[in-house]
């Protein structure tokens, strides 16, 4: 008997399930056109009752949800590059990547009296009409405010950057914010309260309860649900693991969007990113493998390609101690650069869709003009080594010198077209007598820190891939300084060479103290240019920022440092 | 029957805690939570420094455990870097149910998993039902008929999904089902997510989008418990009591479903029991496949930016589930078969 | 069985003249008993075949292909179709897929061996010495078995395979080079799985413990160590061996779920699991690359259980009925 109960429950469960599914429309696609979000207007609809406006609806399409909203606790590139459209910076950067202000009514300088005479003092001066979307008036309180909850010790803030390097933060009066550095500090214009390495403004009014309250903004409510913003679109709802909304701020100073809402849709990989785009159930999308871009581009999509600073290259391990001391002789290195064929592997991987740089400061002010990507020439390269002392003394096709064969290790991360990477170069440097041992690793691994013995700051890797760029679109660096060096006495530093060159430390801390732009550039000139010549770093391929638009939205312009800068100015067309 | 049953749950006190032991210790050496703090840049060397200190990493194991288990408010911690511990703690340690925050997104692990699990217990308790049902027909069917063409075919079949890895099937479906259908025209299935964000969380969006990832976890348990139900059926039919009821004439309904049936899926009972824990955690492949935001895709995004206290929740919740339902599976057993008795 | 043609001596000699019967057949072995009724389950020899058959592709392709054919990169192919020129078209590098089937093959079997038997070494030393000792060596045992059992396997794995995570050096072997992470899945599945086989010998011992033979053992004062491996072991081995058989195919299937995953054996050392990492983003656009190491997955598992099958059948009928 039971088993007969069960038959019958379950066929009628399974009519019901039909009779349900039969009157709904299978597929992706629903019956409402997507940016219709009010009362569904009938056919016969009375002539006498006008149809309400159909809202404009842009959807993006994100493989990474959002960790949090709060711009000091989030480092995560898909939330830093939506500053522009929910948070309010003091500046933002336009195409040409040069500073646009947002809350300021000018950009500070030298003429206007923003750049005190010693350099150190940046005073910024806040428009009148700047309002948080409740109405409140935005003032400098906000501003230190921010400051004051990036510094306090009971918040594990993901980044202090630059304020641990601020000495006092002065607000004489509502309008006025005056920043003074310790020491001068060349690039404060990219994170000083703008661009993605620095922070938003937090409301005051909002968060300073919280935070006495609590005694910590770590477990703010405001962090997942910042219903109180400042930026041009104001954040609406979230809902974790699919997707979150932001509506048009009407008080926005900069005047109200065209369009009226941001609809972020989440989902769990490229592939699935590819098929809404194509099938045009998405707006925009991004980071996207250049393999796909023929795809896309044959769906109808413009792709835009801003180039924020990212450079993939090889860093090679300088370590006077640890290390392969063949490393350290600058014939092998250059003969590596000669023997790896990178164009090619640019134009087979990457479809030829970017281009090889000479430089981590490629397509920039910054970069000697005369520098050009190492050339292929195996027959050179085989020269230098022999040159060298390189030579396959035993047949196995390694060159081997006083008994030791010429294997370097070689780890990168476990992304695909880093795996596939790896085995090209592999391939290339065999050609000419250099075996390369591959490892992959997690990024968590990978880039753990050398208390931890991450592979990428314990020095027993030779050489190590991965993409970073400099404080774009400013040229500071730090990863090239001796005291960055990671060791017992120093376990966090981030120097992936260990490298100690006493002229490129000297410069890269000339560079960092120099305001004028001439000055600074020239001495970057030089430090290219060494770092070209020495090849402590070699480039595999630029790196910028795919965006990819549908053809429904006009009028988008992508910056490298802050991508959606002009937001408020899309439009849709039907 | 009470003493059995508390004299289990005592045992399990020393069984847990040396899991969390044994797991916590592994969490720790294993990748560096703070290594992807800095995005796409390399977490800086004064942000490193200060978040060890601020989320207690810097910290020998032990100590963290110590902390993660009675909290840290009973001692002081050092919150301004000066090397002096002045400032009371704020955790309160699992014991007290204080499981901590993400160290991803500071958010409390309660919640964090809170979001997920109830979209992975409706997939799982539909995927359970369906392979329940199925599976007793299936092997219900097999038994009566067996060696007949049919059987046979079952039989071929089943053995041909038990082998089958859980994401060729996925492939293979969502090849087939979303891909192919779409490019022939037909309706398709979609392949991502619990719902399409425009339409909204209806129940029909749900039910659309469960079919291809409960077909996925079913198909193996289906073959595996219908092959076991085939077995026991063909084991009680064959028995004596059941030669009995025949010659005394009952009907063939009644001898199959009142009598063989019963007995033979007593056993079955047991494993569902079993195997219903496993459902929290979630099927991590298919969810990965299918973009289903449940526990078992929260578990693999965390493993891999090495967020201690949320893997640690999702694992400690699976372990007390699996040592609670194990005591109700055995009580059940004895309850239904009056044969066990436990001391 | 005894032969028949020994004459009981106080009979008259003509009158019960016992015919040798030859017809009847010669006593037979425990293993000829096996082969022949393993012999007559049909799709236990389907699963004997189709394991010949893989291995011979497997381990004979080594002999058509080099292994610098599998690793051979030529980005200028990628992504194509299947073809004459690569039957099983190319993968994102251009690397032929037929022939990193072939090796990928060998290191997936290779690990599924050697998982079974790391598993089997701990498994039935720890089952053995619970069944048989019994009392607190059982009880701490049986608590450390059950505390593997509780965390399902997939979470288990997937931390300790983090856990190994760490920079592992690349093996040397036989002219050829490994990844290490091999070793570590071999290690990282064996230490997961013996509690199933652990548990299944438990039980053998301690029902097999209670024959008359053990006592009769005991008895005459024969060592522990020869009672347990040369009495109870034997007589049990029958759900043993069925147990090992599967467990290739498990240790198989795990191998390729954790390579999915990506933390499985590292690049570009090729298995079947691996090849079939992130390509569920090439669903549409390359079926190829998934395609072919998931059906050689899916043969082997079905051809070891298949064989499990008709092992389970011969060795021990008692254990089903049909």
């Amino acid at each position: 008997m039971k088993v007969k109960r069960i038959a019958w429950i379950s066929i009628s469960v399974l009519v019901l399930l039909s009779m349900v599914l039969s009157g709904c429309q299978p597929g992706s696609k629903t019956v409402v056109v997507t940016e219709a979000q009010g009362p569904a207007v009938e056919p016969t609809a009375e002539p006498t009752e006008a149809p309400p406006a159909e809202k404009k609806v842009v959807t993006f399409i994100w493989t990474q949800e959002f960790d949090t909203l709060n711009t000091l606790y989030t480092n995560m590139w898909f939330v830093t590059v939506l500053y522009p459209i929910y948070e309010c910076q003091a500046w933002w950067f336009d195409d040409k990547n040069e500073p646009l202000p947002n809350l300021v009514s000018e950009i500070p300088s030298l003429e206007n009296g923003g750049i005190s005479e010693d350099g150190r003092t940046i005073t910024m001066k806040l428009r009148d009409d700047i309002v948080w979307s409740d109405g409140t008036p935005i003032t400098s309180a906000d501003f230190k405010f921010t400051y004051d909850m990036a510094m306090a010790d009971s918040n594990a803030v993901s980044s202090r950057s630059p304020f641990d390097l601020v000495e006092s933060l002065q607000t004489p009066d509502e309008r006025t914010v005056a920043v003074t550095f310790k020491e001068l500090y060349a690039p404060w214009l990219s994170r000083l309260f703008s661009g993605q390495s620095g922070a938003a403004i937090l409301p005051e009014h909002i968060l300073k309860p919280v935070f006495d309250a609590a005694g910590t903004l770590d477990t703010a409510e405001w962090s997942k649900k910042p219903t109180v913003g400042c930026g041009p679109f104001v954040f609406e709802e979230w809902q974790s693991g699919s997707f979150a909304r932001f509506v048009a701020n009407d008080k926005y100073w900069l005047g109200r969007p065209k369009v009226d809402e941001l609809f972020f849709r989440f989902v769990p990989d490229d592939a699935s990113m590819i098929a809404a785009l194509v099938a045009g159930d998405g707006d925009v999308g991004t980071f996207f493998a250049y393999s796909d871009l023929p795809q896309l581009e044959a769906a109808g999509l413009k792709i835009l390609n801003s180039f924020s600073g990212y450079n993939e290259g090889w860093y090679f391990n300088q370590h006077p101690e640890k290390g392969n001391p063949a490393m350290r002789d600058v014939k092998v290195r250059q003969a590596i650069a000669l023997a790896f064929n990178r164009e090619k592997l640019v134009k087979d991987l990457l479809l030829g869709r970017t281009g090889v740089p000479a430089t981590d400061w490629d397509n920039s002010p910054w970069v000697e003009p005369s520098l050009k990507p190492w050339p292929y020439d195996p027959e050179r390269a085989k020269k230098l080594l022999e040159e060298a002392g390189w030579v396959d003394s035993n047949g196995d096709g390694t060159r081997d010198k006083d008994g030791v064969e010429l294997v370097l290790k070689y780890g990168t991360t476990n992304r695909e077209v880093r795996q596939d990477t790896q085995a090209v170069a592999q391939q290339d440097l065999a050609q000419v007598g250099i075996k390369l041992d591959l490892q992959s690793f997690d990024s968590d691994t990978f880039f753990a820190s050398y208390s931890e013995n991450g592979p990428s700051a314990n020095f027993s890797l030779d050489i190590i891939e991965y993409s970073d760029s400099p404080d774009f679109p400013d040229p500071n660096a730090v990863v090239w300084l001796c005291s960055e060096i990671p060791s017992d006495e120093n376990p966090a530093g981030v120097s992936p060479t260990g490298l100690c060159d006493q002229e490129l430390d000297s410069l890269f801390q000339k560079q960092s103290k120099q305001v004028d732009f001439t000055e600074r550039q020239q001495t970057m000139y030089q430090i290219t240019k060494r770092l070209y010549e020495q090849v402590f770093w070699l480039g595999l391929w630029e790196d910028p920022d795919l965006f990819g638009f549908s053809n429904r939205l006009q009028n988008v312009k992508i910056s490298g440092a802050t991508p959606f800068f002009n937001v408020s100015e899309w439009t849709l067309t039907k | 029957m009470t003493r059995y049953i508390i004299r289990r749950l005592l045992q399990a006190f020393p069984l847990l805690f040396i899991i969390s032991l044994v797991l916590f210790i592994l969490m720790n050496n294993m990748g560096d939570p703070l290594a992807t703090m800095g995005g796409r840049r390399v977490t800086r060397k004064e942000d490193r420094i200060r978040l060890a200190r601020q989320l207690g990493l810097d910290k020998p194991v032990m100590i963290q455990y110590v902390y993660w288990l009675a909290g840290n408010d009973w001692t002081k911690t050092d919150m301004d870097g000066d090397g002096v511990a002045e400032t009371p703690g704020v955790r309160k340690g699992v014991l007290r149910g204080d499981w901590g925050i993400s160290l991803v997104n500071r958010k409390l692990v309660t919640e964090v998993i809170g979001e997920r699990l109830p979209n992975t217990l409706l997939l799982m308790v539909t995927a359970e039902v369906v392979v329940l049902v199925s599976a007793l027909l299936i092997g219900i069917y097999s038994a009566l008929h067996q060696y007949s063409l049919v059987d046979n075919t079952i039989t071929a079949i089943t053995f041909i999904m038990y082998s089958m890895p859980v994401f060729f099937f996925a492939l293979l479906t969502m090849y087939i089902f979303a891909v192919n259908f779409k490019k022939w025209g037909l309706p398709y299935l979609p392949t991502v997510g619990m719902f399409e964000p425009e339409a909204g969380q209806t129940f029909s969006q749900v039910v659309w989008h469960m079919v291809l990832p409960t077909a996925t976890l079913s198909f193996g348990y289906i073959a595996g418990y219908s092959r076991y139900i085939r077995s026991t059926m063909l084991e009680a039919m064959g028995q004596d009591y059941i030669r009995t009821a025949k010659a005394k004439g009952l009907p063939r309904r009644q001898i199959v479903y009142l009598h063989a049936l019963k007995n033979a899926a007593l056993p079955i009972v047991t494993i569902i029991a079993l195997d219903l824990p496993f459902l929290l955690g979630g099927a991590i492949v298919t969810e990965r496949i299918f973009g289903w935001p449940g526990t078992g895709r929260l578990f693999l995004d965390h493993v891999s930016r090495s967020d201690t206290p949320v893997v640690m929740g999702i694992l400690m919740m699976i372990a007390v589930a699996v040592i609670v339902f194990q005591i109700i599976a055995d009580v059940a057993y004895a309850w239904l078969d009056p044969r066990i008795r436990y001391k | 069985m005894e032969s028949s043609t020994t004459q009981p001596a106080s009979l008259p000699p003509k009158a019960f003249q016992l015919i040798p019967d030859d017809l009847e057949t010669p006593p037979l072995t425990l293993g000829q008993l096996a082969w022949r009724r393993f012999r007559r389950h049909r799709m236990a020899i389907f699963g004997a075949i189709l394991m010949i058959l893989i291995v011979l592709y497997t381990f004979g392709g080594m002999l058509i292909f080099s292994e610098a054919d599998a690793n051979f990169v030529e980005t200028g192919v990628r992504l194509q179709p299947p073809s004459l020129e690569h039957p099983f078209g190319t993968d994102t590098i251009g690397r032929d897929i037929l022939v990193r089937t072939i090796y990928g093959g060998q290191i997936s079997i290779l690990i599924g061996l050697t998982a079974m038997v790391v598993e089997l070494f701990i498994g039935v030393t720890i089952g053995a010495l619970t069944g048989y000792f019994g009392g607190k060596l059982d009880s701490i045992l049986m608590r450390l078995t059950e505390a593997v059992l509780v965390i399902p396997q997939i979470f288990l794995l997937l931390v300790m395979a983090k856990y190994f995570s760490q920079s592992i050096p690349n093996i040397q072997l036989l002219g050829r080079t490994f990844s290490g992470s091999v070793l570590v899945i071999i290690v990282v599945i064996g230490v997961t799985t013996w509690p199933y086989l652990a548990r299944i010998v438990r039980a053998q011992f301690l029902s097999v413990k209670e024959n008359d033979f053990i006592l009769a053992a005991r008895a005459t004062g024969t060592s522990t160590y020869e009672i347990i491996f040369r009495h109870i072991l034997p007589n049990s081995i029958a759900p043993i061996i069925v147990s090992a058989t599967l467990s290739v195919a498990a240790a198989i299937t795990l191998e390729a779920y954790i390579s999915f995953l990506g933390l499985g054996v590292r690049p570009p050392t090729a298995t079947w699991g691996n090849m079939l990492e992130g390509a569920y983003n090439y669903v549409e656009s390359a079926w190829w690359l998934w395609f072919f190491p998931g059906m050689l997955i899916a043969l082997t598992v079905l051809g070891i259980n298949f064989l499990g099958d008709g092992l389970r059948d011969a060795l021990d009928p008692h254990s089903r009925t049909t």
